[in-house]
């Protein structure tokens, strides 16, 4: 099975969504799975079915809006772009995140050092 | 909040979701597939590889739909249909309790419909909480509620710090010759302002003003709709009333039926005479009726009415004391009360009793959900065990409850529809009003209300139990319990107090059909005819004409007849007395000399009328002997004159004294008058006793007399008494009904109980009868204990009665509220029925096998 790879992070989903939209655009849910996935260098053991209720959810809030489109297979899809609202609430998660980040990156050295 | 309304939105379009989230995932797996495909697997194989990637599909779809959906309705959807069905599995404990809520609710809902058009709204009228009726008594005389005089109309109207319009009005009643055709309408004659006082606008054209002349005339919707075919152009037409042009100037509102049997009005101008003081006792043939000005309470106005009538008095004195010598006096009455009259009290008294009918069922079903929540604790737990909340437990359990409430409400609604097409068909007299009840829609709200708040109502302690006691480990330890005793005690009591009013009433009605009225009813049938005019000879004609025919043993005139009509209630004065001015009241009446035959009154002393009293003979008149015995004792009256409408008259003869509005009530005094001296009134009632078809009879002889006469309201003497006794019979029927629910509610509730409670003890009975307990020893406590509820609620009854006997004791005849006869009774019957209900369950407990209790153990 090679290395394990770590689940992810709870709540983190939509933030890696979003993100994912704001750098590349509008995409379809597998593309934005597969994304993550390659983004974290296949670190993460997504299942990606979880991206649907995550998917629906962000448009629930407002967040994503999707737009019907063509799968490179052919088939009927839905692509989602980012809204500015999204954006907002991204840059206020990013903050959060970071400072979150770096409060537990602090602590973790600081344990590394003790040892 | 948007994701609120986003949620809310996706329950409307659930199944587009489900669509689209079905196609997302098919492309996502294609897609997928594809990758893995060019990574160099199978096809097979890249198609596992995708979707193991995915994770499971099923599982997605359940998040997605946990996301999109609102939770809390679809829990609510799922416990709905777990409430249904166990309220199905249990089909009988359904049934009995949707049936007492739908009887619960039913009877209320008729009820409060009733009182809605008689009493709290009354006939729906605009303005109907500021008016009041404006009518005079007479302590000293006994004349309470009596009509008003023009005086005191023009008095109430100078009271402009409290009334802002004051109306007075005058039966009417008129022929009417459209197309050659002759047909009685009547309605009322009424003041200017009558409509402003009710805040009412025509429909069409308008109403009187005070320039209109009296042959102007305002329809109402219903004539306008049958006899004018709704055609707007009928405002202006001329209709010719009692052969007299009269113009048609407006339409009343749909709404407006007031009084309920108007057809039309006319315009009221009262003669200048009738304004004097000095007429103050005459003509009392007015209903006047204030509306209060904004911001007047009715105590307010009142208190200006007293005020005025105390200064009356002291200006009286000075004219030796005519009115406070006669206890004179202005009630002023609310509009409600006023239109309820004799309907008040018995309404009252029936929304209480369907009201004790709703709580003892409430009681009853809460006592069958308690019996059964042992039975449940078992699943309670375990609920609670996997993890449901106390919450989550607590809804389920309301929710079933107020399934029971919904769907007996909805029963209930259709019992109270059956209920008042039953009651409209009631002829009670002066109810007319009673047709114009229906169920509209604020009533089914709130009859669904009710049925919702006793779904809480009983559903309320049983949860709390089942919840409480689930959290203890052994449930049967917990002393914390709602007694079902106490819910008996309840049910009892209500039962026991609708026993005894039942009884009462029955004794009460009972005793009213053995009262002889003082004359023969049987075999008399009346009809009433307006008088033509133009035509002296039309009494005797018909008289002898109606005596000739075959069949008829005796025929008179008469005016009115007993049970239709009072006479005219008027103050007399008797000659040569001291007190020289009023001396009593009396009903007067109008006969030809048959009438006495017919209705086999007895003649007791003096002549009869006869054909020599004519309108120019000197007046005479005939008296009962209540009169006789009231205001001549020790007397001879025979040849004492006295006056009461038109000049003195010189008694002639004492007649037996009738009972004439009530069988049950005392009647007036009584002073016949002949026609041919006293032609006061346009219309008469005719009065035969005869073996033949009497209404094809009389019919056919005022026809042939005269054939612009209408002929009305036949019918015999016997349904007119009826008529009477329909209100105290439709009371009994209702409340004997009511009454048999709600003790039959009480029974079951007992026998549910002691049951419940021999089957929480029989491991207990069991062990102490292997103990050498002997029945007695087992059955005595067991029967207590249920006994215990009941006759506490029998005591609690007695003290509801007496305490609302006041409510009820006017119903009543002979009877006295506390009469022994019916409490031994009633006491004796609950008593009864309660140790069977307590019996039977008892008699199981002392025949419990202690081996095969034990053996259980």
């Amino acid at each position: 099975m090679g290395t394990p790879k770590s689940d992810l992070v709870a709540g983190t989903l939509a933030l890696m969504i979003l993100k994912t939209l704001e750098t590349v655009g509008s995409l379809h849910g597998y593309a934005i799975a597969r994304r993550i996935e390659q983004i974290s260098g296949d670190q993460i053991a997504l299942n990606q079915g979880t991206i649907y209720p995550a998917l629906l959810r962000l448009e629930q809030e407002g967040w994503i809006s999707p737009t019907w489109g063509e799968s490179e297979t052919g088939r009927r899809v839905k692509f989602y772009a980012i809204t500015r609202a999204g954006k907002k609430q991204l840059h206020a998660e990013q903050a959060d995140w970071k400072r979150a980040a770096g409060i537990v990156a602090r602590f973790v050295t600081l344990s590394e050092e003790k040892a | 909040m948007r994701r609120l309304a986003a949620r809310l939105f996706s329950l409307f379009r659930r199944a587009r979701l489900e669509q689209e989230l079905e196609d997302e995932i098919a492309a996502h797996l294609e897609l997928a597939a594809a990758d893995h495909r060019a990574n160099g697997l199978s096809d097979e194989d890249a198609r596992i590889a995708a979707l193991r990637r995915f994770g499971g599909v099923t599982q997605t779809k359940e998040a997605f739909r946990e996301v999109s959906g609102f939770q809390a309705l679809e829990f609510a959807w799922r416990d709905l249909r777990f409430a249904c069905r166990l309220l199905r599995r249990q089909p009988l404990f359904a049934a009995a309790a949707i049936v007492t809520v739908a009887l619960g609710v039913g009877a209320n809902t008729a009820v409060v419909s009733v009182l809605e058009t008689v009493l709290l709204n009354p006939l729906g009228l605009r303005q109907a909480d500021r008016v009041m009726a404006v009518r005079t008594q007479f302590v000293k005389l006994h004349l309470f509620h009596a009509e008003t005089s023009g005086v005191e109309f023009r008095e109430m109207q100078s009271l402009t710090e409290v009334f802002s319009a004051v109306a007075a009005m005058e039966g009417r009643a008129w022929t009417w010759l459209s197309n050659d055709e002759a047909s009685r309408l009547v309605g009322q004659a009424v003041t200017p302002d009558f409509f402003r006082v009710f805040g009412e606008y025509p429909a069409s054209g308008r109403f009187f003003t005070s320039e209109d002349d009296q042959l102007s005339v305002v329809l109402s919707d219903g004539l306008w709709q049958t006899r004018f075919g709704a055609d707007r152009s009928a405002v202006g037409r001329t209709m010719w009333l009692d052969k007299k042009p009269y113009r048609i100037v407006g339409v009343a509102p749909a709404g407006f039926r007031f009084p309920t049997d108007a057809q039309l009005w006319t315009p009221l101008r009262l003669e200048p005479r009738r304004l004097l003081d000095a007429e103050r006792g005459r003509n009392r043939s007015l209903s006047v009726f204030a509306s209060r000005k904004d911001g007047v309470s009715e105590t307010q106005a009142a208190e200006r009415v007293k005020r005025f009538v105390d200064g009356l008095m002291s200006d009286d004195a000075a004219h030796n004391g005519e009115v406070s010598h006669s206890g004179y006096g202005i009630e002023l009455t609310n509009f409600g009360r006023y239109i309820a009259g004799d309907l008040r009290r018995p309404l009252l008294l029936l929304w209480g009793v369907a009201s004790i009918v709703l709580l003892t069922g409430c009681a009853n079903i809460a006592g069958l959900l308690l019996a059964r929540s042992s039975s449940r604790r078992g699943e309670i737990a375990i609920r609670i065990a996997l993890g449901a909340t106390p919450a989550q437990i607590v809804r389920q359990l309301l929710l079933e409850s107020l399934l029971i409430g919904a769907l007996g409400g909805a029963v209930g609604l259709v019992v109270a529809r059956l209920a008042l097409s039953l009651l409209t068909t009631l002829t009670i007299s002066g109810s007319g009003i009673l047709t114009l009840v229906s169920l509209d829609s604020r009533l089914l709200l709130y009859g669904l209300g009710l049925a919702l708040v006793s779904g809480l109502l009983f559903g309320m302690a049983p949860t709390i139990q089942l919840v409480h006691q689930s959290q203890t480990v052994r449930p049967d330890l917990s002393r914390r319990r709602w007694s079902p005793g106490l819910l008996v005690t309840a049910e009892v009591c209500g039962a026991f107090v609708l026993v005894v009013m039942t009884t009462l009433l029955l004794r009460s009605l009972w005793a009213i059909t053995r009262i002889v009225p003082g004359f023969d009813p049987q075999r008399v049938t009346t009809a009433f005819f307006l008088k033509p005019e133009n035509d002296p000879g039309f009494f005797d004609r018909i008289q002898s004409m109606l005596v000739a025919s075959p069949g008829v043993q005796s025929a008179a005139l008469a005016n009115p007849v007993p049970f239709a009509d009072s006479g005219v209630i008027s103050g007399f004065a008797i000659k040569n007395r001291p007190e020289n001015g009023v001396s009593g009241s009396a009903e007067g009446f109008q006969i030809t000399p048959g009438y006495f035959q017919t209705l086999r009154i007895p003649f007791l002393r003096g002549r009869n009328l006869d054909a020599s009293d004519t309108a120019t003979s000197p007046l005479v008149c005939l008296i009962d002997s209540r009169l006789a015995e009231q205001f001549f004792p020790g007397q001879d009256p025979i040849g004492q004159e006295i006056a009461m409408f038109k000049g003195w008259a010189r008694i002639v003869g004492v007649v037996g004294a009738i009972r004439r509005s009530s069988l049950e009530g005392d009647s007036r005094p009584a002073v016949y008058y002949s026609f041919a001296q006293i032609p006061f009134f346009p219309w008469a009632a005719v009065l035969i006793r005869s073996t033949g078809p009497a209404e094809s009879i009389i019919r056919a002889t005022v026809h042939q007399t005269n054939a612009s006469v209408p002929v009305y309201d036949v019918r015999s003497l016997e349904e007119r008494l009826g008529a009477t006794l329909a209100l105290r019979r439709a009371m009994i029927v209702l409340l004997s009904t009511l009454g048999a629910i709600s003790l039959l509610l009480a029974i079951v509730g007992l026998y549910g109980v002691t049951a419940q409670v021999v089957s929480e003890r029989t491991r207990e009975i069991g062990i102490r009868m292997a103990l050498g307990a002997r029945p007695a020893q087992i059955l005595l406590p067991v029967m207590r204990q249920g006994l215990g509820s009941g006759v506490f609620g029998l005591i609690l009854g007695l003290g509801a009665v007496a305490y609302a006997q006041h409510w009820f004791a006017g119903m009543l005849y002979e009877v006295a509220p506390y009469d022994p006869v019916t409490f031994v009774v009633a006491t004796g019957g609950v008593l009864g029925l309660s140790l069977a209900a307590v019996w039977w369950p008892a008699r199981r407990a002392a025949g419990i096998d202690p081996q095969q209790v034990l053996r259980h153990e």
